[in-house]
């Protein structure tokens, strides 16, 4: 019993000393925009790149905010780039996916660009009201409630049935973090249109006519890419190459 | 059956007179009619159409005017599916007889159909040519063979398609409107199975309306519904082309005789036609003449550099959403661009940035003014900012595109526009996103519907990939499940192996009875007390330490007298301890009977031990 109890308090050492090394770690500075981001600049960039201070980003300090991102769509959104305001509501919606300012706006910009409106059935909308970096540490204390229950109901079976329910809900806390992860995993391979129309053609050449051209805040899968062209995958099922000028990753590789 | 052809006519006639007299269940609230021909000579006949259409409830009555004489000589109704709208249209055929030479008005039949008007020429005259030339609608056209007009009819006469173009000369790029009519006979085209589709990879068709106009004309005395669609061509490059459009018919063949024609004619009603299996259906792609076109490819001379490929007719001028404002609140500035030509093509920058106007790029809308988009307005809107306060002047807009009447470049411009920019409280936009009310002004109503901007007071993050995908923190819920892992499977394993001692235990105890019962017979056998009643003892102390958890040396007889006391078998237990201590320091013999008697203690005993 002894030794038990020395394991356990190691264990949670140690996952506490994670937490506190993660939360006291100064958020570094995001990485240098993939060439599909450099579109991705506030609006005022690209007409007065001389200008002497940024009105909207006076000194943006480094990391990533959902505020800072959400007040960045609503400038693209009023200087009439539905697409870049889609994408950087999309990227402060996973930090802060209960607030209602980034639905009600991406809503909005959805509807004037004319494009669809996302149906959610109601495992994902339950599974997105957490806040990802919750439920990740709700997972590890979930795992190590489960895990010393299922010891300690080994070494006690007179408790069997308290800790057996201990171990249910460790096991809960898990699933809950596995549900949050499924319904954002598709998020982290996403991309949005930033660019008034993007051919798609069949191969990753320019020579060739487009099938089809997707238009500015649409949502594509990234399947694959080649050079300067992504494959994608529309959520109408149909593929194929696209330039990657005219896409922005929804989480861009290089800060992953 | 001579007498029925004999009393046809006025068969005919009569059924018409009495379907004339009730309402009619017609299939659209329009009524059109045509007098064929206009001219004739005293003593011959004009055909009158009167053919209602669409949905509703039409009455048609026979006008009465002086002079001319009214007769019915037929009905047609017909049902067609085009595009999943189902159209109905019934026709009746009125064989209208001057009595005297002149100039007749038959009033409209309808407010959408004006009087028609016939001139009867005195007998012994000439009837004029038109244009110095015969009427196009009197003169016979011959099945399979074209006119001046574009119409060539099918080999069976049933069906033509004809292609209206203002010209036949154009620009790369321009859009031309166009109209396609597909002619079918009445009672002999039973469908139209889909669009007309041009035959040429030299030209695209933009905006092929989907329903078509309806209409009527008499082609050499033939009346023919008319459905007439309305497209923009543009050619893709230069030089001279040919392009024909095909449309997907289901006509009714004549399965009877050439000779016999005459009479399916006089037979009219393809109800009576059909009733006398005159005809079978067939699906035929009807295929215009070919028109011919010359594309010219836009000069190179004069082109001007902010030419964006817009080929047509325009006009543009432009305003902005204020002309009062205040530093750091948007303006938007509009530049309006209306005429006729490829608005998709008319494409502007606006306004460039400079050090007086911070700009964003523009955004289009287009509202056309027909159905076509040829004609319409599109509008350009530019959020701009006013860098400083003071009195700002936008400078003139300018357009440029290809005139294809004139034949060169043309680049319009628009008046600079004044505004007045005050000092206000929006300095504080310098440095901050421009607060909701701004969004929200008349420059910017499309985003009116944003909610306002948050404040910046959380902590960042360094990454947006959730804490669970990154491989950092993976490592944590590993070390813990590994840990977990190592844990239960070092539980597992030092349990086995305290199972496997046990059993050892177990496996050597039985062992040990086993060959202490052995030698319980042979010293049953021998007669050897002493050896039995020892041997006897140590199997009753094996059998009871498994069950007392007390090591067999340690067994004594005050425990069985302490632990067995109800036990059935305690007094014969108790005496084989007794006699083995007996027999162990004193050496007496015991009797040969009681060998067996202990033999069965014993073995009962240890079996009670095993089945345990």
């Amino acid at each position: 019993m002894i030794r038990i109890a020395r394991f356990a308090a190691v264990i949670v050492a140690l996952a506490a000393l994670c937490f506190a090394a993660h939360a006291m770690q100064p958020a570094p500075t995001p990485p240098a925009p993939a060439p599909a981001q450099v579109a991705a600049q506030p609006p005022h960039q690209p007409h007065q790149p001389h200008q002497p201070h940024q009105p909207h980003q006076p000194h943006q300090p480094p990391g990533y905010s959902a505020a800072a991102l959400y007040n960045l769509a609503n400038a693209y959104a009023r200087g009439a780039k539905p697409g870049l305001a889609i994408l950087n509501y999309e990227r402060a919606r996973l930090l802060d996916p209960n607030d209602p300012d980034i639905e009600a706006n991406l809503r909005h910009v959805r509807e004037i660009s004319g494009l669809p409106q996302e149906t959610r059935n109601r495992f994902e909308r339950v599974a997105r009201t957490a806040d990802p970096t919750q439920v990740s540490w709700l997972a590890v204390l979930g795992l190590s409630i489960a895990g010393l229950s299922i010891l300690a109901r080994h070494r006690h079976p007179g408790h069997g049935r308290k800790l057996g329910a201990a171990a249910v809900v460790g096991i809960c806390l898990i699933a809950a973090t596995v549900c949050n992860a499924v319904v954002l995993w598709p998020a982290m391979h996403e991309a949005v249109v930033t660019v008034r129309s993007a051919p798609v053609r069949v191969s990753p050449v320019t020579i060739e006519d487009a099938q089809f051209a997707l238009t500015e805040g649409q949502i594509v899968t990234v399947r694959a890419q080649h050079d300067d062209f992504i494959l994608v995958q529309t959520r109408e099922g149909r593929t194929g190459w696209v330039p990657s000028t005219g896409l922005a990753r929804i989480v861009a590789q290089a800060s992953r | 059956m001579r007498a029925l052809f004999s009393r046809l006519p006025w068969l005919s006639a009569a059924i018409a007179v009495s379907v004339l007299g009730v309402r009619l269940a017609a299939a659209a609230a329009s009524i059109d009619a045509a007098i064929e021909p206009t001219q004739i000579m005293l003593g011959e006949s004009a055909r009158l159409t009167v053919t209602t259409s669409g949905s509703g409830t039409l009455s048609v009555t026979l006008p009465v005017v002086a002079g001319l004489e009214f007769r019915v000589v037929g009905q047609s109704r017909e049902i067609q599916m085009i595009n999943g709208t189902t159209l109905e249209s019934t026709s009746t055929i009125v064989r209208v007889t001057p009595e005297a030479a002149g100039t007749f008005t038959i009033p409209a039949f309808g407010p959408k159909s004006g009087p028609l008007v016939l001139r009867v020429i005195p007998s012994g005259g000439s009837l004029p040519a038109p244009n110095g030339g015969a009427p196009a609608d009197a003169l016979p056209l011959l099945p399979g063979s074209g006119n001046t007009e574009g119409i060539r009819l099918t080999p069976d006469g049933s069906a033509y398609v004809r292609l209206e173009i203002p010209k036949h000369e154009v620009y790369v790029g321009e859009s031309v409107p166009v109209a396609i009519q597909v002619g079918m006979r009445d009672g002999f085209v039973a469908s139209i199975n889909g669009l007309p589709k041009l035959n040429s990879s030299d030209f695209t068709l933009n905006n092929l309306s989907q329903q078509p106009e309806r209409g009527g004309r008499v082609i050499d005395g033939k009346h023919f519904t008319v459905l007439t669609w309305h497209s923009l061509l543009a050619p893709v490059k230069p030089g001279s082309f040919s392009l024909s459009f095909e449309a997907p018919l289901t006509v009714k063949i004549r399965t009877r005789p050439q000779r016999d024609s005459m009479l399916d004619d006089l037979l009219g009603d393809p109800f009576m036609q059909n009733f006398f299996g005159a005809t079978i259906p067939k699906n035929i792609n009807v295929t215009s003449p070919e028109a011919a076109f010359a594309v010219l490819a836009l000069p190179a001379e004069g082109k001007p550099p902010d030419f964006g490929g817009a080929v047509g007719n325009f006009k543009i001028s432009a305003d902005l959403s204020s002309a009062k404002n205040v530093a750091g609140d948007p303006l938007t500035l509009r530049m309006h661009v209306d005429g006729s030509g490829n608005f998709d093509r008319v494409e502007s920058t606006m306004l460039a940035a400079d050090s007086q106007w911070k700009t964003y790029d523009p955004k289009s809308t287009f509202k056309a003014a027909d159905s076509l988009g040829f004609r319409g307005e599109k509008i350009f809107e530019q959020p701009l900012i006013a860098a400083q306060p003071g009195s700002h002047t936008v400078p003139p807009l300018s357009f440029s595109y290809f005139d294809p009447g004139a034949r060169r470049y043309e680049t319009a411009h628009t008046s600079p526009l004044h505004v007045t920019v005050s000092a206000g409280s929006a300095q504080t936009a310098s440095s901050e996103p421009p607060p909701p009310s701004a969004a929200g002004s008349p420059a910017d109503e499309s985003h009116s519907g944003l909610r306002p901007d948050h404040t910046v007071t959380e902590a960042r993050v360094s990454s947006l990939v959730p804490l669970y995908f990154r491989p950092g923190f993976l490592a944590i819920p590993s070390v813990l499940a590994l840990s977990f892992g190592a844990a239960w499977v070092s539980l597992r394993r030092r349990e086995r192996r305290a199972n496997d001692a046990k059993g050892a235990r177990e496996r050597l105890r039985l062992l040990t009875i086993h060959t202490l019962r052995g030698q319980m017979a042979e010293a049953s056998a021998a007669g050897n007390t002493t050896l039995f009643l020892e041997s006897a003892r140590s199997a009753l102390q094996q059998a009871l330490s498994a069950e007392w958890q007390m090591a067999p040396e340690q067994i004594s007889l005050a425990d069985v007298d302490a632990r067995l006391g109800g036990d059935a078998d305690h007094q014969e237990i108790r005496q084989i301890f007794a006699l083995a201590d007996e027999a162990s320091y004193s050496g007496d013999n015991v009797k040969a009977a009681d060998f067996e008697r202990w033999t069965q203690v014993v073995e009962r005993r240890t079996a009670q031990e095993k089945s345990s």
